[in-house]
């Protein structure tokens, strides 16, 4: 599929397969990363082609396809004012689940949240507030889950449990499809990733394959990355409000 | 549809765990009523409270949907919508839950400036006069917040937002029949007010809470006007891009 802003081409002729598996979108900023994440979750229309999810095709099928997705999007909206339970029993029943309180019990006890449940999201740190999001997103029993930028802004030791909880969630059979722009976090943590550069795929495969067809001893994630990607820090575009919005929403 | 309820349940809590919200929503109209119905010297009729209350009412109705354009804001740019509209209720729900909302909290703040102008003396007439007024301002409130949220999903800044907000709501409401008669109005004035949907609302609040009958086609042309309107922002609502 392809997307274009005006003359702007944001996705270009992406054809990529996902399979059951944590898969990681890399990429700098403004390469495509949340737009590509923005169709799939049936939020934009690409200009051309189409995907499908679970069979489902985003253009034509969208309700079926929101009905086994679940989408983390790069900034943290959380109501504040509400308690953490009261911020997911909304999507318990915005997805229609008939055993709420159970489900969101075990969603926010799956999150380590249960001893903080009650407590209004304000006082939440920007870990917690994360994995109340995932907990949101994870009440519907979703087949394939999106996450743009899940560790973005935290601290190491937050990411780290971000991490460990997303990798549980492997034994529930829930396909992972999310984008960082942390090297080592994909290395670590991914089953395959894919770089791309100006909405293109410059490298795709696990980040074994991708690390040894480097000709350079101990090549690291990194070191791909600067390889195959040629838009230079200067060109990226930087959205500033974005930027401030997403600051005073972690503090 | 149940969605409608639950996005409109979302708005109500957290309009009611901060305090300060309700007393100002509360406070600012009962003090327009005091303040411009208590003291402003007029000569058209010696009881100027009971002729301002039903404008009043109508003039906190449409500020407050107008104002309330900023909660679509604030779940656009902190992200809510993203997530909102990628679930499956339609997104229209999410616009409904909105109008509910905010025509309620307009009529909250209608009752409240009800109630003191009755502590101060206002004649009642029927309840049932009482209730048809209601239900205009809810279809009132409801209109204009369909034109404010739609508008607020089109802007995606709290100072243009206020900008454009300025611009439609103060003409509106100075060009009406809220503060005096079309009789002590300049020609050009009266024209333009006897048109406007604002002062509509008022004529025939007052006439309905001056014991009086109601215009029944106005009603009819009100409540058209907002299942159109309402019609077109659902239109746009499944339309937009975020
Ligand atoms: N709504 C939009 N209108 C116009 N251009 C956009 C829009 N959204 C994104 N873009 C542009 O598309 C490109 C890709 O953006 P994005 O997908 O957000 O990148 P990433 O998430 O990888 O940082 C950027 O150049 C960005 O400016
Ligand atoms: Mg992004």
């Amino acid at each position: 599929m392809s997307k274009y802003f005006d003359s702007l081409c944001a996705v270009d002729a992406l054809d990529l397969h996902v399979d059951n598996e944590i898969f990681g979108l890399l990429g700098p900023n403004g390469a495509g990363k949340t737009t590509i994440v923005r169709i799939l979750v049936t939020l934009l229309r690409p200009t051309k082609g189409t995907a499908s999810i679970c069979g489902f095709d985003i253009a034509n099928e969208p309700k079926k396809v929101r009905n086994v997705i679940s989408y983390v999007p790069q900034e943290m909206a959380l109501d504040i004012r509400l308690t953490g339970k009261e911020n997911v029993l909304l999507y318990a029943k915005l997805y229609g689940i008939h055993d709420r309180i159970n489900k969101v019990n075990e969603v926010l006890e799956l999150m380590d949240l249960t001893d903080r449940c009650d407590d209004l999201v304000k006082t939440y740190s920007g870990g917690m507030r994360r994995r109340l999001e995932l907990a949101q997103a994870l009440v519907h029993e979703p087949k394939v889950l999106f996450l743009d930028e899940p560790t973005l802004g935290l601290d190491v030791s937050a990411r780290r449990r971000i991490w460990n909880h997303i990798l549980s969630l492997r034994k529930h059979d829930i396909t992972i499809f999310m984008t960082t722009h942390y090297m080592e976090e994909a290395d670590e943590y991914c089953d395959r990733v894919a770089i791309i550069d100006k909405g293109r795929i410059t490298a795709l495969g696990t980040p074994q394959e991708l690390k040894s067809s480097l000709e350079i001893s101990n090549p690291t994630l990194n070191d791909v990355f600067m390889d195959k990607i040629t838009t230079r820090e200067d060109e990226c575009a930087f959205d500033g409000y974005k930027f401030r919005t997403m600051l005073r929403r972690r503090s | 549809m149940n969605a409608v309820w639950y996005y409109f349940e979302r708005d109500f809590i957290k309009w009611t765990r901060w305090k300060v919200n309700i007393f100002a929503a509360l406070v600012t109209p009962a003090a327009w009523l005091i303040f411009v119905g208590l003291t402003l010297p007029v000569t058209f009729t010696d009881n100027y409270l009971e002729y301002l209350t039903p404008g009043i009412m109508v003039m906190s109705v449409l500020f407050a949907s107008f104002q309330s354009g900023n909660l679509v804001i604030f779940d656009k740019v902190l992200g809510f919508l993203n997530k909102f509209f990628a679930m499956p209720p339609q997104r229209e729900s999410y616009l409904l839950g909105k109008i509910l909302f905010i025509s309620f909290r307009g009529l909250m703040q209608a009752s409240v400036i009800f109630c003191v102008a009755v502590l101060f003396g206002i004649t009642v007439y029927s309840l049932s006069s009482i209730l048809l007024t209601f239900f205009i301002l809810f279809i009132f409130g409801a209109l204009f917040a369909s034109i404010a949220t739609t508008i607020a999903l089109a802007v995606d800044d709290h100072d243009g937002y206020a900008a454009i907000n300025a611009m439609i709501t103060m003409p509106l409401f100075f060009a009406s029949s809220a503060l005096m008669p079309y009789e002590d109005m300049p020609q050009w004035l009266r024209t333009i007010a006897s048109i406007n949907p604002v002062s509509l609302a008022i004529d025939n609040a007052r006439m309905l809470l001056g014991g009086g009958e109601p215009f029944v086609g106005q009603i009819i042309m009100l409540t058209a006007a907002a299942v159109i309107v309402l019609v077109i922002c659902i239109h746009v609502f499944r339309s937009a891009t975020l």
